[in-house]
């Protein structure tokens, strides 16, 4: 249970605000780092520690395309499909990572290593085409590029190191 | 609150300040068309329909006057860009402009918007002819698209929201109404937005999905097709509907509604609007219970027994058979040997000629509305003297006034209360919850109580202490009004707050705190239910002297609301089926039996007829089978061979309220006019013209002399108000021709519903400013314009002013469960699956499965497991019950669902039920 295992931390995200309902993305954090997506019961115990219904955590979480709540890979790469990076080549960038990764856009492989998803802008336009990596921001990612990116996120999660999925370690 | 004064496309408008724009347009009969935006939600502003251009007068910073142009007119400062109408208050001196090129044009745009995700299926869509989006483009929309027919978002359509709702998401326009509704209306939060951009969705996470008894009302103020009523889909187009409008058969709040329609089949069941009951909305069982209407079990023939089998027989027979044999009944063992029983689902009509046939015809005292089972409590009487006073509007109450609810559930006894009583917190009311258990209104209370069952009325005792030791009884009213006061406080003195507090442990400020809020309120509606009648007397008067003492009656906005069983439990007191009150709560000279009482003598071999109508004892209590099998003439009007009919010697077949006209009175003693919607069901007849013939075929026996005295006093005229209709049966005719001529004697005959004749009915003492449901542009549902009336509420004695009451005091008892006993308490549940939820199958999937609660600490002392099977017994008999262990009740109590499945008039012994508690193997 979230609540017993991270009650310090719970109870300092909640001091911080005057209601409880506002703490719903920093728990939903916690709850996605625990276990790596947010089913239904995931979503539930939030609600719970909150006291709010379960249907507007939910809404909560199926809105920010940072919260998943399908079980995703260690690493989730978001490929903005907006105008702008359409302009300088997402289709492609996203056809050869379907390619190399062997899924589809929206899927996980196998080792779950890797999900791959298409999301609206995000913000960094000047950089197109762009990706999120987790929280990293990777720009002008031409198809050239994606080789090296991949090797290197491998090596990072094979090496252990905690990758957060969530903005909760975003500072770190 | 202070006007305010603006002027709208060059018309000025005064409207009170508060008000927004879109309302203070419809003032000033201009339309700003809306979606989003409903007159009894929040405005979001999501749609952008509503756009309008507003200025506001310039001000001089320096002067902080307004700017005056050359003619002295204030200069008008437009905003540079257009404005929601919706969410924009008035204020002095603005200026709004909803005709302008920019606005057309900017409608135009919303619309072509909205229309780029929608599939335009409206040739097949139910809400087609009564759809806001059709009309709206219609009136402001661009007729041709510029976007991409096959760009359109698709869905998978359509997918059920819930059992009873379907959900179309291509045609949803994601104006948030529904979710709205179920937030701020409802309290149920099981709607929500999923995803967004175009996977943006509605959906249900709740569990079961759209768990709320209100989710028909989303359909109704859905702008589009997107929220359906699943059994309304394909069954009609709106265009063939004949709305008939009737009134609700399933509850005390005597919800408006219609029939719809189409040739013979009623196809849906639709809200009409009347802001003294029910707004526009309807809970889940109104609108889809109406199924039993039509069910194949319907009697459609009268019976007699012959030979021991039930064989049918012509009304002619059956009726002179049944007189003659009641006329001897009463000439060799007299009045006192027959029995007359009728329900609270008969309307007041049938209910009025059935005390008459018994009193006058018959000779008889003996009749009653009830089932004779033990755990029935007493008559309320309170609300003939306290009820909430007539002109009482539980949707204009809010700031200043506190309700106080004690042993209530209205979600399930009421659901349409519920609503209204959200609504008076919503607008800055107290509303304080007491009960034995968690309900769903403790959400929406500003403070609950809990007490042990069996302490209600120790808890209403704690509550006056506290009045009267804090000194904030309404001192004035006490004098004027009320005596012995000084016997009462003598009485109070063991049931001080502190005893009390000590007693039944909820804590002394608790009890200060409760009394300063009633007693300081301006308005005090006092609801109680049927967990408060278990405790019989001694908490009504309690709760009487409650209201009496801080001066709480006899003012609109203020009185009692009891929670009766049936939908017209009402009006079955005012009509006087009951024993020792007749019609109007007045005094008859002969006391007579009570149903227990009939049922007791009926096994004595002493009850020689009975008569039951609209009410099933067999089923209440099957131990009651035995004595019933003894009256040697035993005669069952029904709607359906219930258990009490099988046992019968004639069974009568009686109409539904669909099928027939008639009045039925609600828990706010409003009294409200039902129409029939089809033919009578095979030779069914409505319950008041088999007691019209029967009673003609009596009084042709009955020596005319004694008759003819009645006849005298009978038809009075009664000066004043010409009567709409002279009556035309005299004690010794008994011609009712319909309705309307009982309903004729009932206003010259019964003071209380003097009021109430059908004219008077029908009068709409002024609407509320809705619009007429057809109105294409301001669409807040699909609920119909009220053409029917909006009833009388019959007023309370305490409204007389030289009348004073009496603080009469009955010290409250406790029941006292024996050495490891518990205390069953029967909790109602709006679908019980009863006789009025037959072949509603769409409700079906609502009706819970039989079980008993067991409070933890019970299970742990007993080594009782969900699941287990347990034996509940009493001196009386026993039931069977797969335990379910939940926080729901306190320690020492069963709680036990009142399911028409579950027997559960064969254990209880009263109102509160002390029983063993077994496991057995199952
Ligand atoms: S389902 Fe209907 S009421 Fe609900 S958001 Fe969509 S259009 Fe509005
Ligand atoms: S609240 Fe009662 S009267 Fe109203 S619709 Fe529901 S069951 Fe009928
Ligand atoms: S934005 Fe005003 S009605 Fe929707």
């Amino acid at each position: 249970m979230l609540s017993d295992k991270y009650a310090a931390e719970i109870a300092g995200v909640l001091a911080r605000y005057p209601i409880k309902n506002s703490a719903v993305l920093p728990l939903c954090y916690i709850a996605q780092d625990e276990y790596g997506h947010l089913s239904i019961d995931h979503i539930q115990e939030v609600a719970d520690i909150l006291e709010m219904p379960y249907t507007d955590v939910y809404e909560v979480a199926t809105f920010y395309s940072l919260l998943y709540t399908e079980p995703v890979g260690q690493w989730v790469l978001q490929v903005c499909d907006d105008n702008p990076c359409c302009f300088t080549g997402t289709e492609e960038l996203v056809a050869d990572l379907e390619d190399r990764l062997g899924i589809r856009a929206g899927e996980t492989t196998s080792d779950k290593l890797f999900t791959l998803q298409r999301v609206k802008c995000i913000g960094a336009c000047h950089r197109a085409p762009v990706m999120q990596a987790n929280l990293e921001f990777l720009g002008d990612v031409t198809p050239d590029k994606v080789p090296g990116i991949l090797e290197d996120m491998v090596q990072k999660a094979q090496s252990g190191a905690t990758l957060s999925i969530s903005g909760r370690f975003a500072e770190q | 609150m202070p006007d305010i004064t603006l002027t709208i496309d060059g018309v000025a408008v005064t409207v009170p300040q508060g008000t927004g724009l879109v309302e203070a347009a419809r003032e000033a009969g201009i339309e700003i068309p809306v979606f989003c935006h409903h007159p009894k939600l929040v405005p979001v502003g999501m749609c952008r329909m509503c756009l309008v251009e507003i200025g506001t007068p310039k001000i001089d910073p320096a002067t902080k006057q307004p700017v005056l142009d050359e003619n002295g007119k204030p200069v008008i400062a437009m905003q540079p860009n257009l404005q929601v109408a919706c969410t924009n208050p008035v204020s002095n001196g603005m200026v709004v402009k909803t005709n302008t090129a920019e606005v057309e044009f900017a409608r135009k745009g919303v619309l072509e918007f909205l229309l780029t995700s929608h599939p335009l299926d409206c040739p097949v869509c139910i809400k087609g002819g009564e759809c806001p989006l059709q009309n709206l483009t219609m009136g402001y929309g661009p007729s041709v698209s510029r976007f991409d027919y096959d760009d359109k978002v698709h869905f998978e359509k359509p997918i059920p929201l819930g059992p009873l709702i379907d959900l179309d998401r291509e045609r949803c326009i994601l104006c948030s109404r529904c979710v709205r509704f179920e937030d701020e209306i409802a309290g149920d939060s099981v709607l929500g937005f999923a995803n967004r951009g175009r996977a943006w969705m509605i959906q249900s996470k709740s569990n079961p999905p759209f768990n709320s008894k209100f989710s028909g009302n989303t359909v109704d103020i859905c702008p589009v097709g997107a929220l359906m009523n699943g059994e309304f889909r394909y069954a009609g187009r709106v265009w063939e509907i004949k709305p008939v409008p009737t009134v609700c058969p399933h509850c005390p709040v005597g919800c408006n509604m219609t029939l719809d329609m189409r040739y013979r089949d009623i196809k849906r069941v639709q809200p009409r609007s009347n802001e003294w009951v029910n707004e526009i909305w309807l809970c889940d069982r109104g609108r889809w219970g109406f199924h039993f209407v039509t069910s194949d079990k319907r009697l459609t023939k009268p019976l007699v027994r012959r030979g021991g089998e039930l064989v049918e027989t012509t009304w002619q027979e059956a009726l002179e058979d049944i007189a003659q044999r009641l006329h001897g009944v009463v000439q060799n063992f007299g009045g006192n040997a027959v029995g007359g029983l009728a329900g609270g689902r008969l309307a007041n009509e049938d209910l009025y000629l059935f005390q008459k046939l018994f009193r006058e015809l018959l000779q008889s005292p003996n009749i009653d509305s009830r089932n004779g089972t033990l755990d029935e409590p007493e008559h309320d009487d309170l609300a003939y003297a306290f009820g909430l006073a007539s002109g009482t509007d539980l949707g204009q109450l809010g700031k200043g006034t506190t309700v106080l609810v004690v042993g209530a559930d209205p979600e399930e006894e009421a659901p349409v209360h519920l609503l209204r009583l959200r609504g008076i917190k919503r607008r800055g009311g107290e509303l304080i919850v007491a009960n034995g258990r968690p309900t769903k209104l403790d959400a929406s209370a500003t403070r609950t109580v809990r007490y042990q069952y069996g302490h209600e009325a120790h808890f209403v005792l704690g509550l006056l202490s506290a009045v009267l030791e804090g000194g904030s009884e309404n001192k004035e009213f006490v004098r004027s009004r009320t005596k012995n006061l000084d016997a009462l406080r003598t009485a109070l003195r063991p049931f001080g707050v502190a005893a009390v507090a000590e007693q039944i442990g909820v804590a002394a400020d608790v009890f200060q705190a409760v009394a300063q809020s009633v007693a300081g309120a301006e308005n005090l509606v006092i609801v109680y239910g049927r967990e408060a009648f278990a405790a019989g007397t001694p908490l009504l008067q309690a709760l009487g002297n409650l209201a009496l003492i801080t001066g709480h009656v006899g003012r609109p906005g203020n009185g009692v609301l009891p929670i009766m069983r049936y939908n017209n439990s009402r009006g079955a007191l005012d009509m006087g089926v009951r024993p020792g009150k007749g019609p109007g709560y007045t005094n008859v000279v002969k006391e007579g039996l009570t149903a227990q009482q009939m049922v007791q003598a009926a096994g004595n071999g002493k009850l020689q007829a009975l008569y039951i109508a609209g009410l099933d004892p067999v089923a209440a209590n099957p131990a009651s089978r035995a004595a019933l099998e003894k009256v040697g003439l035993l005669i069952v009007q029904d709607l359906f061979l219930t258990p009490t009919a099988q046992i019968a010697d004639y069974v009568l077949p009686a109409s539904s309220f669909a099928e027939r006209d008639g009045t039925y009175t609600n828990a706010e003693r409003r009294v409200q006019r039902f129409r029939a919607a089809r033919n009578n069901l095979g030779d069914s007849r409505p319950d008041w013209q088999i007691f019209a013939g029967l009673g003609r075929a009596l009084a042709a026996m009955v020596r005319q002399p004694a008759l003819d005295t009645v006849a005298a006093s009978a038809g009075k005229p009664t000066g004043k108000r010409p009567a709409p209709a002279q009556p035309v049966a005299t004690a010794r005719t008994w011609l009712y021709r319909s309705t309307d001529d009982i309903n004729a004697e009932i206003v010259q005959q019964v003071a209380i519903y003097k009021g109430a004749s059908y004219a008077q009915l029908k009068s709409s003492h002024g609407t509320w400013g809705r619009q007429a449901a057809d109105d294409p542009v301001f669409y807040d549902g699909t609920s119909y314009t009220n053409t029917e009336g909006f009833g009388v509420q019959w007023p309370t004695l305490a409204e007389q002013t030289n009348v004073v009451f009496d603080l009469v005091f009955s010290q409250p008892t406790t029941p006292q469960p024996r050495n490891g006993e518990l205390l069953l308490v029967a909790a109602p549940r709006l679908y019980d699956g009863g006789t009025l939820m037959q072949n509603a199958e769409g409700l079906s999937f609502w009706v819970a499965q039989p079980y008993v609660g067991v409070a933890k600490a019970d299970a742990e002392r007993l080594g009782i497991a969900s699941g287990d099977r347990l034996r509940l017994s009493s001196a009386q008999g026993n039931v069977e019950l797969y335990a379910k262990v939940d926080g729901l009740v306190g320690p020492g109590t069963l709680l036990v669902p009142d399911l028409a499945e579950i027997p559960l008039g064969q254990v209880q012994t009263g109102v509160l039920t002390p029983v063993r508690v077994e496991k057995v193997e199952g």
